[in-house]
């Protein structure tokens, strides 16, 4: 049998199919069935995975959103504060008299 | 007629078509995939076949390939040929594999097939003729199993397998070289036989 060159670089095509042969896998059919099922299988796992890492915080957001919504809405439709009248700003007893006091002191010691 | 295309043309649209399978695959479409899969079914079981020896074993191993080459898909460069790309993948994880595999064993050859034993009909002796080459292939170091079988059974080229496994061309060539004395002997040997 006449060696091959070693930088041969064309297939040997007797190595090439006795070799094809002894290796030969059989059927592709349920190989590739097992692959696209264990791919699926690992499309869903990673889906449950997405879900399972969002819903602590998905849950967290929500209910901040549920609470900054009720307080805006409680906000907005709450009664306006009365706003004080002329009487109330000028002529009313102040609230807290001591300050008067220390205003006409401070004038009176100038 | 048209003329056919050159090869190199069919070669480059071929890839064309294999990069955006692939883009379409890492999108998320299943059809794609599994047409990926379909092509290389064969090479990726042969290739883990040659490392392992135990065809459940390599059926596995071509098994955690594709899924593993599925996650990746992003990081795969749809300039260069996904062949050799997919196949670094198979051989590493053929190569894991075996590394990992410690109880369990291939069945011991038939010690009359191993030393050339009678041939009772054509079909035990093509049958014989494949255990004598898979003893023989497992004889040789993995990364020139690789090799040979990727270029003779194959047809990928030196730069191709170079790529797949991570060595210089030159080295590939040698490592064809050597595989192929080896499994031509014993061809040779067989025939003289019969």
């Amino acid at each position: 049998m006449k060696e091959p060159l070693p930088f041969d670089h064309r297939p040997d095509p007797l190595v090439g199919e006795a070799l094809r042969q002894a290796l030969d896998p059989g059927d592709a059919a349920p190989f590739v069935a097992r692959v696209l099922a264990r791919a699926a299988e690992m499309r869903i796992a990673s889906w449950d995975a997405v879900l399972a890492r969002w819903a602590r915080p998905g849950v967290a957001a929500a209910v901040l959103v549920a609470l900054l919504a009720g307080y805006l809405v409680g906000r907005a439709t709450a009664a306006p504060a009365p706003r004080p009248s002329v009487y109330d700003a000028l002529l009313a007893p102040p609230a807290h008299p001591g300050e008067v006091e220390i205003v006409l002191a401070s004038v009176i010691g100038n | 007629m048209a003329d056919p295309q050159p090869p190199q043309q069919a070669a480059r649209i071929a890839q064309q078509d294999e990069a955006d399978l692939v883009l379409r695959a890492a999108a998320g479409d299943r059809s794609a995939f599994g047409v990926l899969v379909e092509r290389y079914a064969g090479v990726a079981r042969r290739v883990a076949r040659a490392v392992l020896g135990n065809p459940e074993d390599a059926d596995d191993a071509a098994q955690d390939a594709m899924l593993s080459a599925l996650v990746k898909l992003d990081q795969y460069d749809p300039r260069r040929p996904f062949g050799p790309w997919l196949l670094r993948i198979v051989a590493n994880a053929a190569t894991d594999r075996r590394r990992r595999r410690t109880v369990r064993r291939v069945e011991p050859l038939d010690v009359g097939l191993t030393a050339g034993g009678p041939r009772p009909d054509t079909t035990a002796e093509r049958r014989a003729l494949g255990e004598r080459l898979r003893q023989a292939l497992a004889e040789l170091p993995e990364r020139r199993r690789v090799a040979v079988v990727l270029f003779d059974v194959e047809g990928y080229s030196h730069a191709e397998i170079a790529a797949v496994l991570g060595i210089p061309e030159g080295t590939v060539r040698s490592e064809v070289f050597h595989a192929r004395r080896r499994l031509r002997a014993l061809l040779a040997d067989w025939k003289e036989e019969a």
